[in-house]
């Protein structure tokens, strides 16, 4: 404590402590909170095509498109943000659709396929009102497995990214089965 | 220009170091107290800001060796005058013995 150097080393080592202690209560306030909220999801149009699959020598695969409606009023209340000039108030969101996929008697593939996303920074609006949405990304099928099926899933479900602490998944409440349809759609191109 | 500078007095003494780390540690202690203002908002940035600004206002307050932190010099004995030499000469003689040998 006798020179400037010392003094600033105790004091840098000091503030940086209490700031560590701190964000372990930021931690703490927020690790365990229960995020999940009704969501509303209504599949309004399912079409199923049988094209080329582009990305290898393949027979033709599965192309699914489905059209949706999702409502969800996605809290971000009580969620204490760290360092939010960093950015990384991200609220992600996805569906997961686990097809069962019944190969064999005894095999089932249950896999988990992202069809939409959407990053909701902290201060916009967090009640999603959607209609009539199309998927963002394909949802292929290696193989001929969506065609008739009978169990595939909508689900929402969302990350919080927080100031300190684990990432959550949340998986909202209330999902969607729906059946795919037992024909192709016959347009050529798409 | 050198005697100018050591003329400034850039210490503290034992006292002065003392207060100097109650001072810094009380402040951001205080400014710990952000934490309660962030919950409430709910935004961690807030909390940190405040922490920041204490650790701002407390390097100010005791960084620089200011003269509130020099009031208590230390008493140090008066200079013993030189008279009676041989007590003192004779064991910087064996030193000298000893470093020559």
């Amino acid at each position: 404590m006798n020179t400037v150097l010392s003094r600033a080393n105790s004091l840098f080592a000091f503030s940086l402590s209490v700031m560590a202690a701190l964000t372990f209560g930021c931690f703490i306030t927020t690790a365990f909170k229960d995020r999940r909220v009704p969501v509303d999801i209504h599949v309004s149009k399912v079409m199923l095509k049988n094209v080329d699959d582009f990305t290898g020598p393949r027979e033709r695969s599965d192309l699914g498109f489905i059209t949706f409606d999702l409502s969800a009023d996605i809290l971000l209340t009580n969620i204490c943000y760290l360092f939010t000039f960093l950015n990384n108030t991200i609220l992600r969101l996805f569906f997961l659709i686990p097809g069962l996929l019944n190969q064999s008697q005894l095999i089932y593939f249950q896999i988990n396929v992202v069809l939409w996303d959407k990053i909701v920074l902290r201060g916009e609006n967090t009640k999603l009102n959607l209609r009539d949405m199309k998927s963002k990304y394909f949802f292929f099928d290696d193989g001929n497995g969506l065609r008739a099926n009978k169990n595939i899933t909508l689900s929402l479900s969302w990350n919080v990214v927080p100031n300190a602490g684990i990432l959550p998944l949340v998986v909202g409440h209330g999902h969607v089965s729906l059946p795919f349809p037992e024909k192709y759609e016959t347009a050529k191109s798409y | 220009m050198l005697s100018i500078f050591k003329s400034i007095p850039t210490h503290m003494d034992y006292k002065g170091q003392k207060l100097a780390e109650q001072i810094f540690q009380g402040i951001i202690l205080v400014s710990a107290i952000g934490f309660i203002y962030g919950l409430i908002v709910e935004q961690f940035g807030w909390t940190v800001y405040i922490v920041l600004a204490g650790f701002a206002v407390s390097c100010v307050l005791t960084l620089p060796p200011w003269p509130m932190y020099r009031k208590n010099p230390l008493n140090w004995q008066p200079t013993v005058p030189e008279t009676s030499g041989e007590p003192s000469q004779k064991p910087q003689e064996n030193i000298k013995k000893k470093k020559h040998k």
